[in-house]
C-alpha cells in the first residue's frame, strides 16, 4: 500500500498503558474532523467493540446506528495495533489501513501512526475534497498529529488519576 | 510539541536515506512522513530537543543537495547539544559522518565539532561546557562583543 502519512509522538506513559488508553478510551481522546468524517451523520463516538484480533473499530452515531470503520487485523497489546479504515463514501476496492506501533524510549513511549493506502482512493473522490494529493495528505497528517497530542493528554491524565488512587 | 518560529528545511537527492542516516548519526526522530502514490517522499519532519528540521527532495530546479552542486553549501544547521559531545561525535562517525573538525573547546565556552553528512551538508554541533565573561572572550579572541553576550 502506498500513498501514506506517518506521524510519531513521544508520550509520557509505558507502552502497555498507552495501548490501553488508545483502545479502551478512544471515545474520550478522539477529535472528529469535519474534513474527514466517516459518515454524513458523523460525528458519533468511536469504540473498539471488544479486545483482540477479529474485533472492529466502529463509530456509534446518535441515531443508534453503528458504522464499521474497519476490522482489527493485529492486536498486540503494548506493541502494535493494525486496523482497516473506510469512510461510508468509499466504493468497493477503496480501503486504507492504520498501523500503530508502541515502542519504549527512555521512560516514555514512542507512538507511530502509519496511515496507508490512500492510492486506492482516486484524487477526484469526494473524500478528498478536490485537494491536490499533497495538500490532502498534509491535512490528514496534521489531523493525526492533533489526535496523538490528544491521546498524550488523555494518557497523562490517566497516569495522574492512577497516582492519586495510589495515594488514597 | 510547541512549534519553534524558525525551522530549517534541507534538500537531499535521496531524502529517505537521509532520514535513516540522520537518526543513526545524530539521534533525530522522525515525527512526520508523507509519501505520494508512487512512494516518493513528499514531506517529512524530524525532531531533536525542542526543534524540527524538514527533510525533502530537490523539489524545484533551484533546490539542490550539495551532492548535486559539487559539494557547495549556502547555509548550515547548528545543533545545540546538552550532553556529551565527544560521544555524539563518535556516534556520527560510526554512522559515516566525515568529521571535518574533531571536538575542541572554543573561547566562548562551548565544545564543538563539525562534520559533513552523506550528501555533503555541513553540520556543526556544540555543547556548553563553561561560562565565559565578555572580558575573557574578548581577550582570548581579539574580537569586540558589540551586543548580546549573556
Amino acid at each position: 500500500m502506498s500513498s501514506k502519512v506517518l506521524v510519531a509522538l513521544r508520550i509520557k506513559a509505558p507502552p502497555l498503558r498507552v495501548f490501553e488508553v488508545f483502545t479502551a478510551d478512544i471515545g474520550a481522546w478522539w477529535r472528529p474532523n469535519p474534513l474527514f468524517s466517516f459518515t454524513p451523520r458523523s460525528p458519533g463516538v468511536l469504540a473498539f467493540e471488544r479486545t483482540g484480533e477479529g474485533t472492529r473499530l466502529v463509530e456509534r452515531l446518535s441515531s443508534g446506528k453503528v458504522f464499521e470503520i474497519g476490522p482489527v487485523r493485529i492486536w498486540d497489546p503494548g506493541r502494535r495495533l493494525v486496523f482497516g479504515w473506510r469512510q461510508a463514501s468509499f466504493a468497493p476496492g477503496m480501503d486504507t489501513e492504520v498501523d500503530v506501533r508502541f515502542e519504549p524510549v527512555d521512560d516514555e513511549t514512542r507512538v507511530t501512526v502509519e496511515h496507508r493506502g490512500w492510492d486506492t482512493v482516486p484524487i477526484e473522490h469526494v473524500a478528498r475534497h478536490r485537494f491536490p494529493d499533497a495538500v490532502f495528505l498534509q491535512r490528514h497528517a496534521e489531523w493525526w498529529r492533533a489526535l496523538l497530542t490528544s491521546l498524550a493528554s488523555q494518557a497523562a491524565m490517566d497516569v495522574q488519576e492512577r497516582a492519586k488512587e495510589g495515594d488514597a | 510539541m510547541p512549534r519553534a518560529s524558525l525551522t530549517s528545511a534541507l534538500c537531499y537527492r535521496d531524502p529517505k536515506a537521509a532520514l535513516k542516516w540522520l537518526e543513526a548519526a545524530f539521534g533525530f526522530e522522525l515525527v512526520m512522513l508523507i509519501e505520494d502514490n508512487d512512494g516518493n517522499l513528499a514531506h517529512s519532519e524530524m525532531s531533536f530537543g525542542d526543534s524540527l528540521v524538514m527533510i525533502g527532495a530537490e523539489w524545484t530546479e533551484k533546490h539542490k543537495s550539495p551532492a548535486s552542486i559539487d559539494g557547495f553549501n549556502t547555509q548550515s544547521v547548528h545543533i545545540h547539544l546538552d550532553g556529551d559531545i565527544d560521544a555524539h561525535c563518535e556516534r556520527a562517525r560510526a554512522a559515516g559522518a566525515e568529521i571535518l573538525m574533531e571536538p575542541a573547546d572554543q573561547f566562548y565556552g562551548d565544545r564543538t565539532y563539525r562534520c559533513r553528512d552523506l550528501e555533503g551538508h555541513f553540520w556543526t554541533v556544540g555543547a556548553p561546557i563553561r561560562a565565559v565573561s565578555v572580558e575573557e572572550a574578548e581577550a582570548a579572541s581579539g574580537l569586540k562583543v558589540v551586543k548580546g553576550w549573556a
